[in-house]
């Protein structure tokens, strides 16, 4: 039972950062933005979460110093790829770069290390315990106790979904992803609203990375993305951008991540245990690819799945 | 063709100019940095030979990225096939133990044939089971990345040492230096003009162009999509591990070390999106790399900038020289649209004379 537990603790802490990239990624899966730099826009915003935090002793300027990190990345995104109209795989491939190799750069430039940067002087997102939850039954020790972001993500994932599906904003940004001349014939730019979707997932894609540098752990590393925010493309796909089978998808996803964690303690070499979340987005691909193909004539693609949403 | 080189000639000013700024931002000298970068890439025979054997991998990993996103196959997985590629070289030069006429030979086909695998791997998920391919071959890299680790920190761990790696491979396969260059160009030069001639001199080639362009004119123009992308994947794979094949080979360790990847795949990928995959602005692209790398070196030497500088104005420069291809392109496009427009309002207004009415009317 206890063992239970702790893995569905370490599914709902793995599957947080996922959730969130996640989530930044569905406005611009409705806005048709194809949105790569996912990986890199969490990578800066995990750097600059913990270049604040660092510089100023304080979780809060670390939180708000990831988000606007993971902002300004998207702000070069969606100058190039809306306003200048650059190819959105190309930007996007070019961001994740520039998040690699800028904060490779920036780790040694500012802190003068190489491969990691950790300092008692990081301060990490505190732990709460909400009063209520921990009392429940069954899931009470699951979800209690963990860093607050935690619970910011799930009430996100609510959130989101009425956002999108239940106010005129959400209306216009699928409108504007399904057809960009009917939204600007009305009088409202397309091209904003995919600017403002863009700068929202790098708002939120900042955030994940927050909590991957000081919630899951409290240190830089390089890449300590480590392909989430590629995870959470798959995701997307895998759940048509629904946030609440985003939600789910990514505790399963956690649940296997985790699972490579508590399969570290047996004989397994743990660099297969480490390979068992990629395979479980390929399996999981490969799964959604079977029931598409049994029913050939389901919608596909971000025009498809709001046409659902309307319904 | 001369447009594209002067756009991105400008892109590529621009890109320097910014890189530029952001050093002098930092507090670093900035022009000394510059003319540090250039020297020691560029001005003397030893930089010459060390910026062509950086390019070597380079080279190769372009190729595949431009082979791939040319033929329109999102092929992200350079990373994992490279590392298999150079795996299967580690593992065959271990085992075998050849005279180097018949080893050197050999081992490259196991080089392409390595990675070729890898790459038909997400081919054949894309094929049977529609599963898109930038994904899986993404999700393969790490897959190969962590494989790999536990091969040289497991079964072919070289015990002698105190980091992972394997032991080194019998000297068949050690590929000759001449005044410090590496045949490792020779081979990936021979790989280049292979690829040139498949790309642009042959039917086959056309036919993934064409693909790359227009999936469906390709379709109804008779030719066999599905094969097609199976193909130019595995031609895509086999280059990328031609690449880790060559840091086994070539070079001076001869074994697979841990982090030998570095970040020569995600650069081949770079190096394709800002060639516009065409295959000798590839190659070009690829040498101005490996100069900009092999010059952080000695920018570092000289004025402490760190080298991994070289991954921040790579990526600024391919964001450039892009946004100033497709924005002269979006300029040129509305200036002949106006040109146009006023061309046609001008024979209206012709017409309108003519026939005595009242042109103005509108």
């Amino acid at each position: 039972m206890h063992l239970v537990v702790e893995m569905l603790r370490s599914s709902v802490l793995a599957a947080t950062p996922v959730l969130l990239a996640g989530l930044g990624g569905t406005y611009t899966y409705y806005a048709n933005v194809f949105n790569i730099a996912m990986e890199g826009m969490m990578l800066i915003g995990a750097f600059t979460a913990v270049a604040g935090s660092y510089l100023a002793g304080s979780w809060v300027v670390g939180m708000l110093a990831g988000m606007a990190g993971g902002l300004v990345a998207a702000l070069v995104f969606a100058v190039f790829a809306v306003y200048l109209k650059t190819d959105e795989f190309v930007t996007g491939t070019a961001i994740n770069m520039l998040g690699l190799g800028g904060t490779t750069y920036a780790l040694r430039q500012m802190f003068r290390v190489k491969g990691a940067f950790m300092s008692p002087r990081i301060q990490a997102i505190p732990r709460i315990r909400i009063p209520l939850i921990g009392t429940l039954p069954g899931i009470g020790p699951v979800l209690s106790g963990h860093p607050f972001l935690v619970y910011v993500t799930l009430a996100l994932a609510i959130l989101i979904e009425w956002h999108i599906f239940r106010t005129r904003y959400g209306l216009r940004l699928r409108a504007s992803g399904e057809d960009p001349r009917a939204v600007d014939s009305v009088g409202v730019s397309s091209d904003r609203i995919r600017a403002q979707a863009i700068l929202i997932s790098g708002a939120l894609c900042g955030l994940a990375g927050v909590y991957l540098s000081l919630g899951y752990v409290t240190l830089f590393a390089e890449n300590m993305s480590n392909g989430r925010g590629w995870i959470a493309l798959a995701v997307i796909i895998l759940t048509r951008g629904r946030p609440l089978g985003l939600l789910t998808m990514s505790l399963v996803f956690g649940f296997f991540d985790g699972l490579g964690l508590s399969l570290q303690s047996t004989k397994i070499p743990p660099q297969f245990t480490q390979m068992v979340p990629y395979i479980a987005t390929i399996a999981a691909l490969y799964l959604y690819s079977r029931e598409k193909r049994q029913a050939p004539s389901a919608p596909t693609g971000p025009t498809g799945s709001s046409e659902q949403a309307g319904q | 063709m001369s447009k594209n080189a002067l756009t991105a000639l400008a892109g590529i000013g621009v890109a320097l100019l910014a890189g530029l700024v952001i050093l002098w931002a930092q507090g670093y000298p900035a022009v000394p940095s510059y003319a540090a970068l250039f020297s020691y890439s560029l001005f003397s025979k030893f930089a010459i030979v060390s910026t062509l054997n950086k390019a070597t991998p380079l080279i190769l990993t372009g190729l595949s990225a431009a082979v791939g996103f040319g033929s329109n196959c999102v092929n992200l997985g350079q990373p994992g096939q490279f590392l298999i590629g150079a795996m299967a070289v580690a593992a065959f030069g271990i085992v075998c133990d050849l005279p180097a006429p018949v080893m050197i030979p050999l081992a490259i086909m196991v080089a392409l044939a390595a990675g070729a695998l890898w790459a038909g791997i997400a081919a054949g998920l894309r094929r049977r089971f529609n599963m898109d391919e930038f994904i899986t071959t993404l999700m393969l890299n790490f897959i190969a990345d962590y494989f790999t680790l536990y091969l040289i920190s497991g079964p072919m761990w070289d015990r002698a040492t105190y980091s992972p790696m394997t032991k080194a491979t019998n000297p068949g396969s050690w590929l000759p230096m001449w005044d410090g260059l590496s045949a490792a160009f020779v081979v990936s030069c021979v790989a280049f003009v292979v690829t040139w001639v498949i790309w642009d001199r042959s039917k086959l080639g056309y036919e993934w162009r064409v693909m790359g362009q227009n999936s469906v004119f390709s379709r109804v123009g008779g030719c066999n999509n599905e094969a097609n992308f199976t193909r130019a994947m595995l031609l895509s794979g086999a280059l990328a591990g031609l690449a880790g094949g060559m840091m086994v080979m070539g070079g001076m360790q001869h074994r697979f070390v841990k982090g030998m990847g570095a970040n020569y795949a995600w650069d081949g990928v770079m190096i394709a999106i800002v060639a516009a995959n065409g295959m000798v602005p590839t190659g070009l692209y690829a040498l101005f790399f490996a100069a900009i790398q092999t010059g952080a070196m000695g920018m570092e030497l000289e004025t402490a900038v760190p080298s991994e500088f070289a991954l921040v104005l790579q990526a600024i420069i391919v964001l450039f020289v892009v946004a100033s291809r497709e924005s002269t392109r979006l300029l040129i496009n509305r200036l002949a649209a106006n040109l146009r427009a006023r061309a046609a309002a001008g024979a209206e207004q012709d017409i309108s004379k003519g026939g005595g009415r009242d042109a103005s009317g509108r």
